[in-house]
């Protein structure tokens, strides 16, 4: 009886389509996931110090916001701090965006499967050693929520580690140049970078100018 | 027809709770804070503080500016509300019927025992008697006003004004409140509107139709005309309360300390407002009812203007039990076998209605008025997420501490961690240092300049600006570079003993900050570099900041 009932639940209910299952991204991050990030799975950024990630995590969190929805940032805590006034420079609505500061590597998981329930995307720094169960736990979380886990694979001064579960992208982030600063004069104004990714049918290679 | 109301106001009632906890604390001006989100405001200021000019409502650096030598205490709610349970007693033996509103301010409807004691002058003047009563063997003096109009929100602006009685007869509380100012309703977005109108004063507000009000305002323009009207509330707006609405609860074990039925407490408050909020309501007066182990019967009611919110009537009630159990036990040493005989005497006599641990904890709003369908939001996010994501940050908030989760708020200042306020979830999103003030927006001179760096380090990082000769790059009080720097070294950041090449770099820019504070004066230069690591990151652009002992590295590009 109870199969019957939800076979017929899932007959009658809205139809998704799958324009509706994808988060679409703006800016120049745009160009490289021309699809979007499909809802209910995990991205990965990873890079060298200073290459950007950071800053791709943040373009990610600003197309979340502009449509409306909500993103949350877990701050691993210690000296090396998010730095929010860029996020709102990059499109970031601070309004909807929460920030957990101070988590533990041994609560981590708990906290940010918590995070999945009720935010669009979720914004982490993978603590090192991070057991697969772990992962896998959350991202059947994501899925059954529709929600996003950007794992971010490297921050400067954080101990991170890999994403040891599936994710359906991978960004690598690389070779960023600066421009607009000179021995002893002008300002940093802009930055290219390579940025590869790597998903179900696709590998792409692109650059871009921020 | 408006019921005549009595409103008796304990002036600076938290300073004189702060010198019933502290005698000493007699003859000399106090200033009472409390915290308003981000911002640091007076909550009440003693009689010596305000002839210095310190006003409640100012902020906390401009009060002890007027008043130097003013002793700044912390607000303390609690303690408040548990002292002025011994006022509440006082004026309950005139009228079971009393409303609390907030510690230092109750109400009550006069019309029996106006009757009774020979009219509103003479209640006046026994209510005053016996308050004074109550607090004479303290030692703190205290004065207290009582007016006497139709309706709460008269009666209140009339004990304001009283010294310390003031009675306006029946049906003169529209010409007594005529001249005072609209911004007294409560209501600061209707005021400004109303006076950039032409209309500053009640009285202006009141001589409008009410029909023409209601178009125009609303319903809650439309309540507040009535207010101004010296009516009490329209009897439109109120509604019969459901059948069925008590929540009642039994504590076992029986509480005699308040923190172990704080949380019962949350939970009924929270069930009370959430089925109140299923058939469109709101609750204006709630009444609290608690029963001993002796088997007596407490209760008093609680008023609030806008309906209570979960958190709001939780607070409430935690005053009341706490109000009810500190009158229950005053300290009495075990040993003492005469106080407690005394106690006991005290309690037969009736004189102390508590004499037990509470077990029964009931809750029942008294008055309930519809509350008007809500307008989801169109253009700032989906209302369903916005609810999903509140649950979702206050579950979080359970499990690290109420200051882990939060947002963060644009404000003024020069560096990336000054340029923003974290504020916690749950509070109001508030700059310390508004971008905007008085419609303009504030400069900053010497902020850094755009795109801010994606990672801050607080405290910096230590490290070393060397030039070609390796020796640290000075900048000197003219804000010249001693030599052009040429090599970082940064062991945080690029591992011990590596030196990084400075490709490009701007500034110094010197900053000279707060020279007027010793504590907190800083003096330095800021750099913007570009650093080559030799790794395959390629070259990372940082700020960092030299200063005559040290360098630091305070923020990356990453």
């Amino acid at each position: 009886m109870r199969a019957e009932l939800s076979a017929l639940g899932a007959k009658v209910a809205t139809v998704q389509l799958a324009g509706e299952r994808r988060l679409a991204v703006g800016g120049e991050l745009g160009e490289v996931l021309t699809d979007g990030v499909q809802r209910g799975s995990v991205v990965s950024v990873g890079g060298p110090a200073g290459a950007g990630v950071t800053r791709t995590a943040f373009e990610l969190a600003a197309s979340v916001t502009a449509a409306g929805e909500w993103v949350a940032f877990v701050d691993a805590g210690g000296t090396s701090t998010l730095g929010i006034a860029a996020a709102a420079e990059l499109g970031v609505e601070l309004e909807r965006a929460a920030v957990v500061h101070d988590v533990p590597d041994g609560r981590w998981p708990v906290v940010v499967g918590a995070l999945l329930d009720g935010m669009t995307m979720v914004v982490a720094v993978v603590p090192p050693r991070l057991a697969l169960g772990d992962a896998r736990r959350l991202l059947a979380r994501a899925r059954e929520r529709r929600a996003v886990l950007v794992a971010l694979e490297a921050a400067p001064l954080a101990r991170a580690g890999a994403w040891p579960a599936e994710a359906a992208v991978r960004v690598h982030v690389h070779d960023t140049s600066w421009q607009g600063l000179d021995a002893g004069g002008g300002l940093l104004s802009s930055c290219t970078a390579r940025i590869d990714v790597e998903g179900r049918g696709m590998l792409r290679q692109l650059a871009r100018a921020g | 027809m408006t019921t005549r109301t009595a409103c008796v106001q304990c002036v600076d009632w938290p300073v004189v709770v702060a010198r019933l906890g502290d005698p000493s604390l007699c003859e000399v001006p106090i200033v009472v804070r409390e915290r308003v989100g981000a911002r640091d405001l007076v909550r009440a200021a003693s009689r010596e503080a305000r002839a210095e000019g310190v006003r409640a409502g100012m902020r906390r650096r401009e009060a002890e500016a007027c008043c130097g030598e003013a002793v700044v205490l912390d607000a303390d709610p609690a303690a408040e509300a548990r002292a002025f349970e011994k006022i509440a007693r006082a004026v309950e033996t005139f009228t079971p019927r009393i409303e609390l509103h907030e510690p230092g301010r109750l109400t009550f409807p006069t019309r029996g025992p106006s009757r009774y004691f020979g009219g509103d002058d003479a209640l006046a003047a026994k209510v005053l008697d016996a308050v004074g009563t109550a607090m004479a063997g303290t030692g703190v003096t205290m004065s207290t006003r009582v007016g006497i109009a139709d309706g709460r929100f008269a009666a209140r602006l009339a004990a304001r004004a009283a010294n310390p009685v003031a009675v306006i007869a029946p049906g003169a509380s529209a010409s007594f409140l005529a001249p005072y100012p609209v911004i007294s309703l409560g209501d600061p977005e209707l005021a400004g509107l109303l006076e950039r109108l032409g209309l500053p004063m009640l009285g202006d507000f009141a001589g409008l139709e009410a029909s023409a009000v209601l178009a125009r305002f609303g319903r809650d323009g439309a309540r507040l005309h009535a207010l101004a009207c010296g009516h009490d509330s329209s009897p439109a707006a109120l509604a019969a309360v459901p059948p069925d609405m008590r929540f009642s609860m039994e504590l076992d074990p029986p509480a005699t300390r308040v923190d172990s039925v704080a949380f019962a407490a949350k939970s009924l408050a929270d069930q009370l407002v959430a089925q109140l909020e299923a058939r469109g309501l709101a609750c204006t007066r709630v009444l609290i009812e608690a029963e001993t182990e002796h088997g007596e019967q407490l209760a008093r009611s609680w008023w609030h203007d806008d309906g209570f919110r979960p958190a709001v009537l939780a607070e409430r009630l935690r005053w009341q039990l706490d109000g009810w159990l500190a009158a229950n036990a005053p300290d009495v040493d075990d040993g003492d076998v005469r106080a407690q005989q005394d106690l006991v005497g005290l309690a037969e006599s009736g004189l102390d209605s508590t004499t037990g641990a509470l077990t029964r904890l009931t809750l029942a709003p008294e008055i309930v008025v519809p509350v008007p369908a809500r307008q989801l939001g169109f253009f700032s996010g989906d209302p369903a997420a916005a609810l999903r994501a509140d649950r979702c940050l206050a579950r979080v908030q359970g499990m690290l501490g109420f200051d882990r989760v939060g947002t963060f708020v644009l404000q003024g200042g020069r560096t990336p961690t000054e340029r923003i306020a974290f504020v916690p979830w749950g509070e109001p999103r508030l700059a310390v240092r508004p971008l905007v003030q008085q419609g303009e927006a504030v400069a900053w001179p010497g902020a850094w300049p755009s795109p801010s760096p994606t990672r801050v380090f607080a405290p910096g990082l230590a490290a070393a600006l060397l030039d070609e000769h390796d020796a640290p790059v000075q900048v000197s009080g003219r804000g010249e570079a001693s030599a052009p720097p040429r090599r970082l070294r940064c062991a945080a950041l690029f591992g011990n003993g590596r030196v990084a090449d400075v490709v490009a770099w701007a500034g110094p820019w010197p900053s000279d900050v707060r020279w007027w504070d010793t504590g907190a004066h800083w003096r330095g230069a800021h750099w913007q570099l570009l650093v080559d690591t030799g790794s395959s990151a390629g070259a990372v652009a940082c700020w960092a900041t030299s200063s005559a002992t040290q360098a630091t590295v305070d923020a990356i590009y990453d």
